[in-house]
């Protein structure tokens, strides 16, 4: 019996045991055709997916290789019936391709009839097929390119797309690389994607994707429409696009709820573009009013229904999705896959930690006895206020200063979900407020002050959640979120993991009220902080130590004499 | 020795060899037992309907084409130098060997000229696929067979050429009835075709010869030489252990689950379709696979109907057994099981007559022939180096050309090779070294040929932050046990993953464990150091879970039935035991747990005793079990084969009895047997006087009947004594078990007058 790092388990799980001296090879080999579900110390939770599988044969990985890398690395015998339902499931990709016909234009062609004959029949597919050509291949109508492709996934033969792209509008943009450089990373994710064709990146928050965005510009050379999660974002984008590229400002457009400028560049928000106003779609000419070359994706994994719909128009165009995680709340990973592109690239935060790009994060849970007369409030609330009675106790507040008052010098973000509670704290602690009515000038102003140090703590509601860029900040305490999502614990992570000058240590609070609701919601995101691999420490309010106390901030352990 | 070649297949049957006859015997073992007392009653018996069918079942399809030939001939025997004629290309070897199997089987005799017995012509019903002749069929066929062949019309033509084929009986279309409507209509009313019934018609051998042309044969049915199927066998090895991981896991599981919670047994026998729906969720498999793993349970003798009313299904004694042994031991007795299996699982969900889909455990899923074609099926593949193997498909076309007459039985064949890959005694067509031990040395070969390959079990866990443990193989079930009650399984394999919840920690803490027992088995069971996290949410549950308090009592009695503890309290009878109410459901006493225990008994109560330390399991003693079979295979009983000392005996019979019968014999005398007439003494005492030799039928006290020439010494005391010439020894023989005698009248001039 060999002595593999991995263990294969029949639910398509893989265990990855990681201080096993083969790990790093391992990790290399099933990367890609498995996604990595939880990363907590010892032993990661690899998934594998048809998805993942299908992914891994756009990239160009054979079943062979699959299961030469289980076969390989498994420390105990692989089930052969999993073997070849890995090999089976593999063997369905690529069986349809879509091609350009020289005379009929877009088809749709088989390797194998049977397979040819179910889709037709498919109710599903066979709205959207013209007529049979011969026996191998069908016509397509080009407008049903997305659509045919998403159904096709749906049942099971997702078909792979040559059909090309259009070149779109040339326009000349490089990279302007005299003050810094393309990590390898991010090198390789833009040639991952290149190749490719169309596709998504998965990178941590704090990895630069921004830059494989530009990267992937650079390589395009034509007009690009960048959709964004919100303004902030996108004046985020533009001004990294000046800094790191041949383009202009007057080259780059803003097209959102306060400006509509088409330019060769233009930068989009996800809202601007799904208002609708009597029931239609008002900007959706936006996507017509270039020959765009390439359009980008920010946060795939939070991008709308609506403009999945849209997407599917869009197919002739080379897609770049830039995300941190392809897990999406609503489950919709597979019409990322079928309209935006398969995953291109993927690397595991830790591995990025690792290499020093982005900083390595404490996460801290700080628990808050309340007082006997919160918790008399707690006991007889109604069900649906008791999350927000725990999380506003008045109790938290001292517990927060004595937080920020540990790291006196660190930029710091207090980050909660309830307005009157970042008032209050705004108020206690002598700090601006951002909130969803906060003007984007007014924002601008408070992080360009944050960022200069002008600013030590910033109280932030939600809208902080995504994509704004705080370089400095080291310090993030959470006194109240959603619910437990995963998703936001994510982006607030990601918001202490910008690398920092000096490479510090960020750390990652959360106050949480003791034997509430709070810290039940608490209890996820510690298993989503511990399943992403992040040192995870429950700490009494009443032992929180501070600069050079006993396990305080800076504190060595020396040796008793 | 007479020169003309013999008349008849006894007179054949004579002039065997001792070995010849042995082979005979061995290779159509049924007409050898009981012995046949003579060559005459060795060709009856071969003539026995059942014994040609069987005889034939097992011939390749070669060997039954050369048969055909014979059985074709338009005279009764045929040279063997016509043979190569008519079968051209048949190799010559193929061919000896072929007449040589048919010859040394008796299902052909003579040896210049091949005879075909007429029990194996009626046996063989349409003779290379040709039908009867157009006489027997009673039709008149044209006089110009060719000439009224030619004037068909083309679709007429193809019916005809179709029936030419394998098979010359066809179904009669339905059609409208005016007559004229299909072709094989038309072709009934030219006489070109026979009606044999309602429904079937059948084709002259006169026209299917006629459509065959110079080869009413066919090209020859030679073994079929599929390309081998090859894989390393150390790759098949550990893919197969990677089979029988997983088999033994899901057994383990779904037992597990039986246990918490029965299946129920239907009215008509076998699991519901909610209970198999229920334990695929929970197993996470498909319903087709919780079947499959319910019938292996079975057929390994680990599940059966049980409970106190007999009407669940419930793990066996042997279960308790079979979980302790070593994972080898337990693979091998769950593919012993299956190979030995009177059932077919691949039968479950099928729709039966009715339309109803058949249960999983149901009695309908019994065939008994399911054990020997299991075997067949595997032993073929037995042949083939290590390393080597056949294709499914392959396979199947190779046990189709070696028993074509049973080629109907080898329906379920695709599926049991499917069931032999998923537990790991084949591999993508060839045998693992497992499966080569389970056909040669049963279920020791088969733990043998997994041994090494399959994980050792561990005593430990990976702990880790996220608060799941990781079980890096199989865990040792002591371990596994607690794990149970102290964690959720999240996924299972060759490790398993659990995870501690809140509930499962307040499980454990119900089932009696304390925070500080969970913090102590956490820290001895994990590897890796336990997380604070784990600390936390134990301490939190507890904490939650109830308050402790600490006093002094000899004893308490509690009960859920806080009316039954009010009871107890105000009950006179039990004033003695000096119980005080502690808690809601708890009452204290100052006395001994025996002493209470007896009072409360006295009482009229049933109290139950409860471990002094209370912090181990408060599981009940002894958990239900079925009874269960010793084995879990019904073997299905297969013909000892004889043992050459056997054969030798009963050739040296046959043959004593042959010259018995052919010894000219005087008038018998016949007697009813018990009765011993007084002609019968008479006759015996004067050959007993004369020292004359008699030809005497007798029955011995097994109750086989046997002819003997017996040369007699004495009688007396109702006894027979004698120089038995069959067995070439003096033996005793009762008088009443004696149904005939005769004087042997020897060719001897000399004995004659003596007489």
């Amino acid at each position: 019996m060999s002595d593999g790092p991995l263990i294969v388990q029949s639910d398509k799980t893989l265990l990855l045991e990681v201080d096993h001296p083969l790990a790093r090879d391992c990790r290399a080999a099933i990367a890609p055709f498995a996604e990595l579900e939880r990363s907590p110390e010892h032993v990661h939770t690899y998934r594998v997916t048809p998805l993942a599988l299908w992914n891994a044969r756009a990239a160009g990985h054979d079943a062979e290789q699959v299961v030469d890398a289980l076969v390989r690395f498994s420390r105990y015998p692989v089930p052969h019936a999993l073997l070849v339902d890995i090999a089976d499931t593999m063997d369905r990709f690529g069986r349809l391709t879509l091609a350009n016909h020289p005379v009929h234009g877009l088809t749709l062609t088989s390797s194998d009839r049977a397979v040819l004959e179910e889709v037709v029949r498919s109710k599903r597919v066979a709205p959207m097929l013209g007529a049979r050509i011969d026996q191998d291949s069908v016509i397509v109508h080009a407008s049903e390119r997305g659509r045919l492709k998403q159904a096709l996934l749906k049942i099971g033969w997702p078909a792979e797309d040559l059909a090309g792209y259009v070149d779109g509008q040339a326009h000349p943009i490089e990279l302007d690389q005299s003050n810094w450089h393309l990590r390898d990373y991010q090198q390789e994710a833009v040639e991952g994607f290149w190749a490719g064709g169309s596709g998504v990146v998965v990178l941590p928050c704090g990895a630069g994707k921004t830059l494989v965005g530009a990267a992937a510009m650079a390589e395009a050379k034509a007009t690009t429409l960048i959709l964004v999660t919100n303004t902030v974002a996108g004046r985020q984008w533009k001004r990294e696009l000046i800094a790191r590229t041949s383009l202009t400002e007057e080259e780059i457009g803003e097209y959102s709820g306060e400006r509509k400028e088409i330019r060769p560049v233009t930068i989009a928000t996800y809202q601007v573009i799904t208002t609708r106003r009597n029931g239609e779609y008002r900007h959706l000419s936006l996507f017509d009013a270039q020959d765009w070359g390439l359009i980008v994706y920010d946060e795939v994994h939070l991008l709308p229904a609506p403009i999945f719909r849209l997407t599917a128009d869009l197919q002739s165009r080379r897609r770049l999705g830039l995300t941190a995680t392809l897990v999406r709340e609503d489950g919709r990973e597979d019409d990322v896959f079928s309209l935006i592109g398969p995953k291109r690239y993927d690397a595991p935060w830790r591995d990025i930690e690792a290499q020093g790009y982005i900083a390595p994060a404490e996460c801290i849970e700080v628990r808050v006895s309340l007082d006997d007369e919160e918790r008399m409030t707690y006991a007889v609330a109604e069900p649906e206020e008791r999350y927000r009675i725990a999380a506003t106790a008045q109790s938290k507040l001292p517990v927060i200063r004595r937080v920020l008052e540990r790291h006196p010098d660190e930029p710091s973000l207090v980050i909660g979900a309830y307005l009157d509670q970042l008032e209050e704290l705004g108020a206690a602690l002598d700090a601006p407020v951002i909130q969803g009515s906060t003007t984007n000038k007014e924002r601008e102003r408070l992080f360009d002050q944050f960022r200069n140090g002008e600013i030590r703590v910033l109280v932030v509601s939600k809208v902080a959640n995504f994509s704004i860029d705080l370089p400095e900040a080291a310090v993030a305490v959470q006194v109240s979120g959603t619910f437990g999502s995963r998703q936001e614990e994510a982006q607030r992570l990601g918001r202490v993991l910008r690398p920092k000058a000096d490479g510090r240590q960020a750390h990652f609070y959360t106050v949480v009220s003791r034997d509430t609701l709070d810290s039940e919601y608490a209890a996820h995101r510690q298993r989503f902080l511990a399943e992403q691999g992040y040192a995870y420490t429950i700490v009494d309010a009443a032992d929180l130590a501070g600069p050079g106390e006993v396990n305080g901030p800076g504190w060595v352990d020396e040796p008793a004499d | 020795m007479p020169t003309d070649p013999p008349p008849t297949l006894a007179a054949w049957l004579r002039t065997r060899s001792d070995e010849q006859l042995s082979a005979l015997l061995v290779a159509r073992p049924d007409v050898a037992r009981p012995a046949p007392s003579d060559v005459v009653a060795l060709a009856s018996r071969l003539a026995v309907p059942v014994s040609v069918d069987r005889a034939l079942d097992e011939l390749d399809a070669a060997t039954l084409q050369v048969l055909d030939v014979v059985l074709l001939a338009p005279t009764d025997g045929v040279a063997t130098g016509e043979l190569p004629g008519a079968l051209p290309d048949l190799p010559d070897d193929v061919l000896t060997a072929s007449l040589e199997r048919l010859t040394a089987r008796a299902l052909l005799w003579g040896d210049e000229l091949l005879r075909a017995p007429d029990p194996v012509r009626r046996s063989v019903r349409h003779p290379a696929g040709l039908g009867r002749r157009a006489a027997e069929l009673r039709i008149q066929l044209p006089a110009d067979l060719a000439g009224a062949l030619d004037e068909l019309q083309p679709d007429e033509r193809a019916v005809l050429e179709r029936l030419a084929g394998e098979r010359p009986v066809g179904h009669l279309p339905d059609g409208p009835s005016d007559g004229a409507g299909t072709p094989a209509r038309r072709l009934l009313q030219r006489g070109l075709l026979a009606r044999i019934d309602a429904l079937n018609v059948e084709l002259p051998r006169e026209i299917g010869l006629h459509l065959r042309g110079d080869r009413p044969f066919g090209p020859p049915r030679l073994r079929p030489e599929p390309a081998v199927a090859t894989h390393e066998q150390g790759s098949v090895d550990r893919r197969a252990a990677g089979a029988a991981l997983e088999s033994v896991g899901k057994v383990g599981e779904l037992l597990g689950l039986l246990e918490e919670e029965p299946a129920g047994l239907l009215r008509s026998g076998g699991v519901g379709v909610r209970d198999q729906k229920r334990l695929a969720r929970v197993l996470h498999v498909g319903e087709p696979e919780a079947a499959w793993l319910l019938e292996l349970a079975y057929a390994a003798g680990l599940l059966d109907v049980g409970g106190p009313h007999r009407d669940e299904w419930l793990p066996t004694r042997s279960y308790d057994i079979w979980r302790e042994q070593d994972l080898p031991d337990r693979w091998a007795a769950l593919a012993a099981g299956w190979l030995g299996g009177v059932r077919l699982p691949s039968l479950v969900g099928q729709r039966d007559v009715a339309g109803k889909a058949v249960n999983p455990l149901s009695p309908d899923l019994v065939r008994h022939t399911a054990p020997a074609i299991r075997r067949s099926a595997l032993t073929v593949l037995g042949e083939f180096r290590p390393g080597s193997g056949l294709s499914d498909d392959d396979l199947v076309a190779l046990l189709r050309w070696r028993t074509p007459r049973r080629a109907d039985r080898l329906a379920p064949v695709p599926a049991m090779l499917a069931e032999a890959a998923r537990l790991g005694l084949v591999v993508g067509g060839v045998l693992s070294t497992a499966g080569r031990g389970l056909l040669a040395r049963g279920e020791d070969g088969a733990s043998d040929g997994m041994r090494g390959l399959l994980p050792e079990p561990v005593d430990h866990v990976l702990t880790q932050p996220d608060l799941s443990l990781i079980a890096p193989g199989p865990l040792v079930s002591e371990l596994a046990d607690t794990l149970a009650v102290v964690a959720d399984v999240e996924s299972s394999g060759g490790a398993t993953v659990f995870r501690v919840s809140e509930s499962s920690v307040r499980r454990a803490l119900d089932a009696g464990w304390s925070a500080t027992d969970l913090h102590d088995f956490f820290t001895k069971a994990s590897r890796t150091p336990v997380p604070q996290a784990l600390d936390y949410l134990i301490d939190d549950v507890a904490r939650q879970h109830g308050r402790l308090r600490v006093g002094a009592f000899e004893s308490y009695v509690r009960s859920d039935d806080h009316g039954l503890l009010s009871q107890v309290l105000n009950d006179r009878r039990a004033a003695s035991a000096e119980l005080r109410r502690l808690a809601p459901g708890v009452l204290v006493s100052g006395l001994g747990a025996d002493e209470i225990l007896t009072v409360l008994r006295d009482a009229g109560y049933a109290p139950a005793g409860e471990n002094p330390g209370g912090a181990v399991l408060t599981r009940p003693a002894a958990r239900p079990r079925a009874a269960g079979r010793r084995t879990g295979t019904e073997h299905s009983p297969a013909p000892r084969p004889l043992t050459p000392d056997e054969l030798d005996t009963t050739v040296r019979q046959m043959r004593a009895g042959d010259a018995a019968l052919s010894a000219r014999r005087g008038e018998a005398v016949r007697q009813i047997p018990g009765v011993t007439t007084a002609s019968t003494l008479e006759l015996l005492s004067r050959a007993v006087s004369a020292g004359l030799p008699i030809w005497l039928g007798y029955v011995d006290a097994q109750g086989s009947g046997s002819q003997r020439v017996v040369r007699p010494v004495s009688l007396a005391g109702g006894f027979l004594q004698g120089y038995d010439e069959r067995r070439g020894e003096n033996s005793t023989f009762a008088v009443h078990r004696i149904t005939s005698v005769a004087l042997v009248e020897e060719d001897k001039p000399s004995g004659a007058a003596q007489a």
